[in-house]
Parts: structure tokens; C-alpha cells; sequence
């Protein structure tokens, strides 16, 4: 098993491109989080795997991307109670690689923001203090995919992968531990379409969930610990413009 | 006298106006004229033995001179303490009033049904009074009250029938001494102001008590001779005696004070006559940041001033009522109904249980109005079940406070039970002496408790000097919590029921592990209630 940095498909040309796939795969495994769960390395195997032979003579494709779109959060209620709404808009970006064999990868990096106030929950009613408090989301995700691409202009993708979401939350009056600044590990599914509008362009409309659990709720002045909502995750919506080629 | 006195002018004129004798020839028209000069003269003096007997209070001005500032007593020697019911003038009477009983029939029970339960106890009857919905009916003055309550309570055309128990102020005075504040830091009222500055005048706090010392004003009294205690000296009437008043300069200006009203003298002129209401009223709305003087928890509020107990010198201008069950629960109706949005009853007795309060404060809960009630300061002396406090736990918004000292242990004199359910400063002098108690601004008592030296040197009183005394009691602990509810309201927990949850579920564990019969939930936390719940944290 190889522990360097350097791809296996750039130092050891020799290989069987499946196997060097399963190595990129393994290194990155290895290098983001020793706890990636083995389907998601499954997920990418069974992709490159199925890739039909003919796919495997289409080009590299490396482009940037970015997307605005909205949550709606899991932890619903909680989101409600303090920020006004279960949901939110999102902007995003990030680069991906698409390989001949209908593959893609990305990194994309995106943040919700938004300001509400502290809340008591008592029963099903509500009291909003007036305390301002401003929570964002910036979650960091690798996410690996497989394009349903038979020369169509219209094409479907699928794909999954990890992401990393660090959680700040602070408020008026506050004390510095009073405020949370934390990174959360979740996970994301997300399926789409693009079409493509001039070569070097094209537009995809998109849905991810994600689940990042264990987040919230641990503290006993969090209004999710209330409703026991832990999950930081959401579903979201998004269209996205990439550009590149 | 100045503009706006009022000095018996009635009688003034009338004897002005009495007609003298003339040399008129008829005889009848001098008979006449003999006769109605005897039946002014008559009238007169029938008028004045009535208001000797009655005591009831003349309003001489609304204006009287500065009040005085005779700052942190800290020379005095120790006074005897006064506790509930421990007072000499108290000692003289019995619980209850005798010759009159509170009813309250059920709906729809017709006036032939209650007048035959009323013959049972050889009622005459009562009538309605107002702010309430039982009725004090009259009784043979000899007759046992609470037996014939009893009689009536098992009727089922009856929801209740209770003796007019008297209501006592709750506190312990201390030796008079001085220093400062640790209350609030026990509190970290500090970091709770900078999120809620003292709240605003739109929250109305109604202290229940024995009047405050809210305005100026010259009112004549007649002091009657009493003994301190039984077989003790005489002390003289003093007759009439004009007592003057002010305002407490640390509760702020008249604009301060709303719908003060008096159930003792029934009026709408709550003097304080005792100084409890006062230093209650100062823990819940002091003057602060003004740089003089004390601090106070909310102190940007309204105080409603509602005099529903009386004080020793009530007692002695014979004041009508002296502060019963049926006087306190009809003060609570009508702060309610005339819009406080918290109660302080820093008050309370022992003795049975009293239905008639129980509902006079379900009845403020479901009008919005938060209750704070002392939990009583009876655990040295029987632990007895305080009665204003024991149904807290079942009415989701009157939460029972007992009190604390600087050591953040339960204070001496504080009540333990199953309806203890926070705490808050109280004071405790046996951890840390006097300092060791609440210093709010009150009266001089060296120049209201003249009584206290004698009667040699017993004379009036006046209710115009001030200074900063150290007292201690669920009294004071009470306000804390009145103040506290009206800093939550301000932040946006308007109903009752969630302001007492709210308290209780960020209160400061103390004693034994979650809920305890000593501190409850626990010592109130100000600061961590107002700020609430975040997303996360």
C-alpha cells in the first residue's frame, strides 16, 4: 500500500488502470479520514468499474463551478426557532475533474450565514429574546461522482463523498466560550443533471443530503438539544454554472 | 396651610357658622333656631367622637418638605428583631379577625340556599366586595370563625369558607449596619445588565405590602393608647397627630408610580406606615447608576404601590382593615386588573390553608400577571407550612422563593418544603453579621419605631427620613425574583407559566443534587435565563 502524495498514475504508468483507480481512491481515503467508510470507496469503484470501454477514450475534463442553492436543514425546528426559517440560501463553488471513464471528483466549498436572535422554548411556545446571534456554515466537501454521459446534450450525474463543516456560532453578550467554533464530519449523496450550453460551458440543476450528525444539541443551552435535533446536515437544492473544458 | 390642604373644613365651618342667639320676639323661631344649633352641635361632635373611634386619616397636604437623607445607619445599637407575628402590638391579637368569615358559593347558588347556609352559622349575611369573587359575610363576634368556617366548607353549594386570617409582612429585621450590596454579584446581575439594562417603564411591578413611600404628604392621624404587651405599661394616645411623609428620593419621581391603592385605610393613598414595602420596592426598582445610594434588580420599572397589610402604627390610628386574606387577595385583583404584570408578595401566615388566595393568584396567572410569593421564615420556629406559598408548585407562574445567604447556603430562616422552588439573596446576619443581610433604602425606624423606647420618649412618628438599612427574609429574597420576572418579561417571556420554567431551568443547583426541599430548583441565575437558548449553544 502506497503512503506518498504522488499519484500512481503519474510514477507508475506500468499498472492496470483499474487498479490505479482503486489506488486513488485508497490515497485519498487515506489522506482525508482514515474512517471513510468502505462504500463510499465502493461507490467509486463500481463507478470506474462500470464504465463502459468506449467512455474510457473521452478526454479529462477539469472545470470550476458555482452554484447558489437552498438548505433545508434536518434539524428543522431548531433552525426555525432561532434563525426564523428551517431553510436557507446557499453559495457555492469549487473544482472538478471529470476523467475519461465518466468519473468525476470535486471539491466544492460553500457557506450559509444568516442572523436571528436566542430563543426560550417553553412547550410549543416560543419567546425570541432579541439577542442577536449569527450562526454560518462552511462546509468543505470531496465529493466523487459518475456522469451518465452516452453524447447527450442533457446529462445526469450521481455521486457522493465526505464533507467537513465547520460550524461558527456567535452572539451578543457573549463570552468567548459562549460562542462555538467547531468542524463537523458528515456525509453527502447528491444527484443531477447538466446540460451543457457552449462547449466550455454548462448549467446542472442539482440535490444533495447531506448528514452530519452528532453536531448539535450537545449543549444544554442549545435550543437543538430542545427539540433533540443533533444532525447539521440538510437537503439542498442548487443550480450550478460550470466553466472549463 | 399652602394650596391643597384640606383641614376638616367641614367642621371648621360649621362652627363658624352656628347661629348665635338674637333678640328675636318669637319664641318658636328661637326654639327652632335653639334646635338646630343643638343638632349641628350634635352632629358635630357625633362627627368628631367618629372620627376619634374611627382613626380614619385626613390628608392635611400633598406637599411636605424634603425628604431626609440620613444615610448608612452603621452607630446604631442592635434593635429587638421583628419577626412575623412576633411584633407586641401582634402578640395582642389572634390570627384571625373574629365576627366575620370569607364565602364563596358556588355558581348559580340561589339567595334562599345561602341564606339558610348562613343561618347555620348564624350569619346575617355579607356582601359582595370588590376585586373579589367570595364574600365576607358577618358572624356573631364571640363565635369561633374557624369552626364555623368548617361548618360551612362541607356544604356543597360551598367552594369555600375560611376565617379572615391576618397576613403578616415577612422579614427579619436586622441590627441596623451598613456596607454594600453583595447580593447582585451573588446574582452576576453585573453580566445580566448589560443585557437588560433594569427593563423599562413598560413593565409594571406591584408590591403588595405595607404601602411605599412614594409621594409627600401631611396626613393627621389619631393615635390611640395601646400596650406593648400584655400587663405592660399604657402608652398615652397621643391623639391627633400630623405625620409627615415623603417620597423615597432612591424610588425616583412620582412618574415612577402607578395605581397606588390602599386596602388597609381604603384609599388611594398607600403610605407606607412601616418601611417593609419601601425596602421590598428598593431590591426590586432602586434608582441605579445614578451614583448615589443602592441598586434595585429592575430598576427602569413601574412599582404599583398596594398596600395590603398593615404596620404597627396602622395599628395604632386604628386602621379598618389590618391585612387579612380576603384584604390581600382583593389586592391582588386589583393590581392585576389594573395591569401589573408581576405580583411581589413578600407576605404571608401560617395557620390553615387559604383557598381564598389560591384563587385570587390563579386568577393573576390566567391574566398574564407573574407571582412571587416568600416561602416564609418559620424553619426555626416549627417549619410551619407557609400558606401563601404552599400552592406555588401547582400554579405555573407564582414560584415560592426562599432565601439565601453570601455563603450561598439557605438561610437560617428560611422555610424548607415541597413548595420551596428557587432561591434567592435573602441575607442570613449569622454568615457575615449585619453585612451579611439585603441594604435597601428605607425608613429611619430610629424615627418610626418610637414606641420601641418607651413611653417616656414614645412619640409620632415621621415617615420622611431615610436611610440604607441592612434587613433579611424571604421578604427580601422575593423581590429578587419580582425583579427578575420583570427583566424576562422585558426580553420577550411575557407568559407566567414560562417565566417560572424559565427560572427554574437555569437556576444554580445547590444542596442535594436536582430539586431539593431546601433550595428548590435551585439560586436564580439572571444572567444565563435572559440569555437563553442558541442554535447550538
Amino acid at each position: 500500500m502506497r503512503t506518498g502524495l504522488r499519484s500512481p498514475v503519474d510514477h507508475e504508468p506500468q499498472r492496470h488502470r483499474d487498479t490505479e483507480r482503486i489506488l486513488v481512491l485508497t490515497e485519498i481515503h487515506h489522506r482525508l479520514c482514515a474512517s471513510v467508510p468502505l462504500w463510499l470507496v465502493a461507490v467509486g469503484f463500481v463507478a470506474v468499474a462500470a464504465s463502459p470501454a468506449e467512455a474510457q477514450t473521452r478526454e479529462f475534463m477539469f472545470r470550476g463551478f458555482a452554484d447558489v442553492g437552498s438548505t433545508t436543514f434536518t434539524a428543522g425546528q431548531s433552525f426555525d426557532a432561532v434563525l426564523g426559517s428551517d431553510r436557507g440560501a446557499v453559495l457555492g463553488g469549487g473544482l472538478e475533474l471529470v476523467l475519461p471513464q465518466r468519473v468525476s471528483i470535486a471539491m466544492r466549498a460553500s457557506r450559509f450565514r444568516r442572523t436571528g436572535e436566542r430563543v426560550f422554548v417553553f412547550g410549543d411556545q416560543q419567546f425570541d429574546l432579541g439577542i442577536p446571534v449569527t450562526v454560518s456554515i462552511v462546509p468543505v466537501q470531496l465529493t466523487g461522482g459518475y456522469r451518465f454521459d452516452d453524447g447527450q446534450r442533457l446529462v445526469p450525474y450521481a455521486g457522493g463523498g465526505i464533507g467537513w463543516h465547520r460550524y461558527r456560532e456567535t452572539s451578543s453578550f457573549a463570552e468567548e466560550a459562549e460562542n462555538i467554533e467547531e468542524v463537523f464530519r458528515g456525509f453527502q449523496v447528491l444527484g443531477g443533471a447538466e446540460i451543457r450550453v457552449v462547449p466550455w460551458a454548462a448549467a446542472a440543476f442539482e440535490v444533495e443530503w447531506a448528514t452530519v450528525p452528532d453536531a448539535l444539541g450537545v449543549d444544554a443551552n442549545s435550543v437543538a438539544r430542545e427539540f433533540q435535533e443533533s444532525n447539521l446536515g440538510g437537503t439542498t437544492i442548487r443550480v450550478k454554472i460550470a466553466v472549463g473544458r | 396651610m399652602g394650596s391643597g390642604v384640606i383641614v376638616r373644613g367641614q367642621f371648621t365651618s360649621r362652627h363658624g357658622r352656628a347661629p348665635s342667639s338674637n333678640n328675636d320676639s318669637r319664641p318658636h323661631f328661637r326654639r327652632v333656631l335653639a334646635g338646630a344649633a343643638a343638632g349641628i352641635w350634635l352632629v358635630w361632635a357625633a362627627a368628631d367622637y367618629a372620627q376619634v373611634r374611627t382613626s380614619l386619616p385626613v390628608l392635611l397636604s400633598e406637599v411636605a418638605p424634603p425628604a431626609i437623607d440620613r444615610g448608612l445607619r452603621d452607630a446604631d445599637p442592635p434593635r429587638a428583631p421583628r419577626a412575623d407575628g412576633s411584633s407586641p402590638l401582634r402578640e395582642l391579637d389572634e390570627p384571625f379577625l373574629r365576627g366575620s368569615l370569607i364565602v364563596k358559593f358556588r355558581p348559580g347558588t340561589q339567595t334562599d340556599t345561602r341564606r339558610a347556609l348562613l343561618a347555620q352559622v348564624d350569619s346575617t349575611g355579607g356582601a359582595p366586595v370588590s376585586y373579589a369573587p367570595f364574600e365576607v359575610v358577618a358572624i356573631d363576634p364571640a363565635a369561633d370563625p374557624e369552626e364555623a368556617a368548617r361548618r360551612l366548607d362541607v356544604q356543597p353549594d360551598v367552594e369555600y369558607a375560611q376565617a379572615r386570617y391576618r397576613v403578616y409582612p415577612r422579614f427579619v429585621p436586622n441590627d441596623p449596619l451598613y456596607s454594600r450590596q453583595w447580593n447582585y454579584p451573588a446574582l452576576d446581575m453585573e453580566r445580566a445588565w448589560d443585557i437588560n439594562q433594569g427593563a423599562t417603564p413598560a413593565i409594571t411591578v406591584a408590591v403588595l405590602d405595607s404601602g411605599v413611600a412614594y409621594r409627600a404628604a401631611f396626613v393627621r392621624y389619631t393615635a390611640q393608647a395601646f400596650r406593648l404587651s400584655p400587663g405592660g405599661p399604657i402608652f398615652r394616645p397621643l391623639g391627633p397627630v400630623d405625620i409627615p411623609f415623603a417620597p423615597a428620593p432612591e424610588l425616583g419621581g412620582p412618574e415612577r408610580f402607578v395605581s397606588p391603592r390602599d386596602f388597609i385605610w381604603d384609599t388611594a393613598m398607600p403610605l407606607d406606615l412601616d418601611g417593609h414595602g419601601t425596602h421590598v420596592s428598593g431590591t426590586i426598582g432602586q434608582l441605579t447608576n445614578n451614583g448615589i445610594g443602592v441598586a434595585g434588580m429592575a430598576f427602569n420599572v413601574r412599582i404599583m404601590p398596594v398596600k395590603v397589610i398593615a404596620g404597627d402604627w396602622d395599628l395604632i390610628f386604628g386602621s379598618p382593615s389590618v391585612g387579612t386574606d380576603d384584604v390581600v387577595a382583593r389586592g391582588i385583583r386589583y393590581a392585576v386588573d389594573n395591569g401589573a404584570n408581576v405580583l411581589n408578595l413578600s407576605i404571608g401566615r401560617l395557620g390553615p390553608p387559604a383557598p381564598a388566595l389560591r384563587d385570587a393568584m390563579t386568577y393573576a396567572v390566567s391574566r398574564g400577571a407573574f407571582v412571587a410569593v416568600a416561602a416564609g421564615n418559620d424553619a426555626e420556629t416549627g417549619n410551619r407550612v407557609e400558606r401563601l406559598a404552599e400552592f406555588a408548585p401547582e400554579i405555573e407562574g407564582v414560584v415560592a422563593v426562599g432565601g439565601i445567604g453570601r455563603d450561598r447556603q439557605r438561610a437560617f430562616y428560611s422555610n424548607t418544603g415541597s413548595y420551596v422552588e428557587v432561591v434567592a439573596p435573602g441575607g442570613d446576619s449569622r454568615v457575615g453579621g449585619t453585612e451579611g443581610a439585603i441594604l435597601q433604602q428605607t425608613f429611619d425606624f430610629d424615627l418610626v419605631e418610637t414606641y420601641f423606647r418607651g413611653p417616656a420618649q414614645y412619640r409620632a412618628p415621621r415617615f420622611d427620613a431615610f436611610t440604607f438599612e441592612f434587613l433579611q427574609g424571604t421578604s427580601m429574597a422575593t423581590p429578587h425574583v419580582a425583579g427578575f420576572a420583570a427583566l424576562l418579561i422585558q426580553q420577550g417571556i411575557t407568559a407566567p407559566a414560562a417565566i417560572e420554567a424559565a427560572m427554574k431551568r437555569y437556576a444554580t443547583d445547590l444542596g442535594r443534587s436536582g430539586r431539593d426541599d431546601e433550595y428548590g430548583h435551585g439560586l436564580i441565575n439572571p444572567r444565563a435565563t435572559l440569555r437563553g437558548l442558541g442554535l447550538a449553544r
